[in-house]
Parts: structure tokens; sequence; C-alpha cells
């Protein structure tokens, strides 16, 4: 057989070879994902529960509260933290997120999780202060290592906001970079009312209506400690969300570029198969032709 | 009339049931409470929490976190939650070895990292107290 087909022969090999490559990686994906979302389906009744005791002492207390992660300030340094994914072949997630980060022009420090943000940062030569490193399987004390950092950093006045940007899960095939500011809460009662629920892939979860009660709460110590107590938490909390929403959106990202991946080899080994096919064809009449020419001469 | 007690960490609902009394570690020390008690909002410390059921007691390691009472409801927010009887005294006594041991090495350690140990050794301490005091 001529060099042609065999040529064809060994590309068909190779796409294959990628193809299974691909096709294994979407179904992890697709199972990751699903259990990313199961996390952070696991984790709403924390938030719901969290938003409303917060609601509860908010109406106590009333504007007569003063703490520092309620009060706004001149922003001269930003607070980002960056969730970025720690493996490419995720199509346009991180990309996207690198975007947003080229828009930021004030002074800012970075915090990131993930070794592709981790490298951006560091190559764009940007303020990179702490670069956190999760797994795949995210628990809640090392992000609550994260969220501490941020707040005391905070607390202390080296940065002025805290804010997130992460890649937001819209839907299993749209994930966009969002930028969320996480502090200062100017504006706590507002969210609260919207955050009995958490949003996880496109419904709400964990709502939890207020119980009506007559009796005045009694709060121990006090209203005021219990807040302050309470923020924090609020915090780590939203973090932990993110993070996990984070994971979500990367694995989905992952599931549809293989996906996508996956399909190419497919109608390329269609055109390969053709091809060859054709080859092959030509290349049997072509000997039959010499054959038969050669009888005739005879 | 009847209590209902649900502990919520961020991994999930760690307990949910009817129960007749509640025993709760608070800062102000414990709190006994029963059906028809005023509505409430307090801190809850690392320690163990009590749980009267049909004249049975349960025992829970509970770490730091909050308490609400409402309506004969009681959510307890809290990191981390365990059952008394799935503790395994040698598995916390050396996860406590562990803590203790990376705490004395930490002469110029972050705080957060500091206090997270620090936190560590105390709902592992609350976790064996509770259940040497079962035996």
């Amino acid at each position: 057989m001529s060099s042609s087909t065999r040529d064809i022969r060994r590309r068909i090999k190779s796409v294959k070879n990628t193809k299974q490559i691909t096709k294994a990686m979407e179904m992890v994906a697709a199972s990751k994902m699903k259990k990313a979302q199961n996390e952070a389906l696991s984790g709403s009744e924390y938030s719901a529960l969290l938003s409303a005791m917060l609601a509860a002492i908010e109406d106590k207390v009333e504007g007569k509260f003063v703490h520092p992660f309620l009060q706004s300030r001149e922003v001269k340094t930003r607070g980002v933290l960056v969730l970025s994914s720690d493996k490419g072949l995720c199509g346009p997630l991180n990309g996207n997120l690198f975007k947003k980060i080229s828009e930021i022009k004030t002074e800012a420090e970075y915090y990131v999780v993930g070794r592709k943000g981790a490298q951006f940062l560091s190559r764009t030569r940007r303020n990179l202060v702490a670069d956190f490193s999760l797994g795949d399987k995210v628990a809640y004390n090392p992000v609550r290592q994260i969220s501490q950092l941020l707040i005391e950093r905070f607390i202390e006045g080296k940065i002025d906001t805290i804010e997130i940007l992460y890649p937001r899960f819209v839907n299993t095939l749209l994930q966009e970079a969002t930028v969320y500011t996480l502090l200062p809460l100017l504006d706590l009662k507002n969210i609260l009312s919207e955050v009995t629920g958490r949003k996880v892939g496109g419904k709400v979860v964990g709502a939890r209506k207020l119980p009506q009660e007559e009796r005045d709460m009694i709060f121990e110590p006090t209203p005021a400690e219990v807040l302050s107590e309470l923020l924090p938490r609020y915090i780590h909390n939203q973090v932990y969300q993110f993070v996990l929403e984070a994971k979500a959106s990367e694995h989905s990202a992952r599931m549809v570029a293989m996906k996508a991946a996956s399909d190419n080899a497919s109608s390329l080994l269609d055109d390969l198969t053709l091809q060859y096919n054709k080859a092959r064809q030509a290349a049997i009449t072509q000997e039959i032709l010499e054959i038969s020419a050669a009888a005739l001469s005879n | 009339m009847s209590l209902h007690l649900e502990i919520v960490t961020p991994q999930g609902k760690a307990y949910e049931s009817p129960v007749d009394q509640v025993i709760l570690p608070t800062k102000q020390g414990e709190v006994g409470l029963l059906p028809g008690h005023l509505p409430l909002l307090t801190q809850v410390d690392a320690g163990e929490l009590r749980v009267l059921h049909g004249g049975k007691t349960e025992y829970l390691a509970v770490s730091a976190g909050f308490a609400q009472v409402m309506q004969d409801k009681i959510s307890v927010l809290t990191e981390s939650a365990i059952d008394v009887a799935q503790i395994e005294p040698a598995v916390v006594e050396r996860a406590m070895a562990k803590a203790e041991a990376k705490l004395k090495e930490a002469v110029d350690m972050e705080p957060e990292e500091l206090e997270r140990l620090e936190t560590m050794v105390r709902y592992h301490q609350a976790q064996l107290l509770v259940k040497q005091k079962k035996r």
C-alpha cells in the first residue's frame, strides 16, 4: 500500500487516542462538577441560618452599631482575591479572569487561589501578597485561613476593600468572570434580605423564612458582641461559598471544553476515514489498471 | 410541646431531631433549654452539648459557634459537631499531639495559623473531655 494511506492511518490512530483522552477528561469533569455543586448545596443551610441570625440582630441594633466591616472608608489599596484553577484545559475560564485583572488600574493587593492565577499575576508583576493552593476537594478549614488573612489585612488597614474575582456559575455552558465586593458591607440589610437563600446552578436553595415571634429576642452577652462575632463568620462562609462556586465553574468549563474537543476529534476522524478510503480505493483501481494493462500488452 | 434541635455546619446538617431538653455550653456557662424558652441568640463555646430525649442522654461535642432559639426550634450554628459515640480517643489524642507539637515549634508563625491550631487543640480537648466523662 502506498505511503499516503499509511500516513493517513497513522493520523487516524493519533486522533483516536486524543479523542479517548478528551472523552475521559470530559466525564471526569462532569462527575467532579456534580460533586462540587452538591458541596455548595450542603453548605447552603449554614449560610441561610447565618443570614437569618444576622438579620435578627441587625433589626435590634439598627445603625447604633459601629464595626470596621460596616464602615465605608477611602479606598487607597484594594484587596482582590482571585479564584483561578490549578490546571488548564478549561476553555476561556482563566483568560476571562485575567482580562478582568487587567482592567484593575488602581493600587491593589492580590491574593490568589490556584496556580494559573499565581503565574499570571507574577508574570505581569502585580502585587501578589499570598498564593494559596487548594486541592479538588475543598474543606472549610483551609479556606478559613484565607479569609482570616484577608480580614486581618483589612482591619490593619493594609487593604481597604475585600473583593473577590471569580468565575460566576451562570449555567453549565456559561461562566462569567465577576468581581464581588465583600467588605465593607455597606448595605448589610439589603444583602440579607436577598441572601436568605443562595443560588446554586440556577436554582435558589436553602431559603429560610424568619419565624415570626412576638416576644423580644434576648441576646447573650449583648447584641453588639454577638454581632461582632457573627460578622467575621459571615465573611468566612461567604469566601467558602465563593470558592465552592469557582470549583463548580472550573469543572463545568473543563467539561464543555473537553466536549468540544471530543466533537472536533470525531469530525476530524470522519474526514480522515473518508480520505483514507478514497486513497485506498484509488490505489486498488490503480493496481487493477496496471495488471489489466500488463495482460493486454502480452 | 416538644423542642426541635438542629446543628448546622458548613458541611451540612450534623444533627436534626425532636428532643425534650438541650443543655448548651455557652460563653456564660451552661444553659438548659426547655420548651417555651424565650427567643434567644447566644454564643456557644467549644464543649459538650447534651441532648435529653425519652429518658436518654446523648452527648455531642461542638466547636465554638452560635445558637438561636425561636419558637421551640433550636438552631446551633457551628463549624464542627460530632457525636461522642463516634469519637475515637486514640485518634483524637494523636491529632492533638500533632497540633500541640506544631504549636511548640511555631515561634514565628503567622498569627492566624497559630489561632487556628489553638482552636484545633481546644476542640480536640473538648472531644476528649466529653468522651472521658462518659466512660
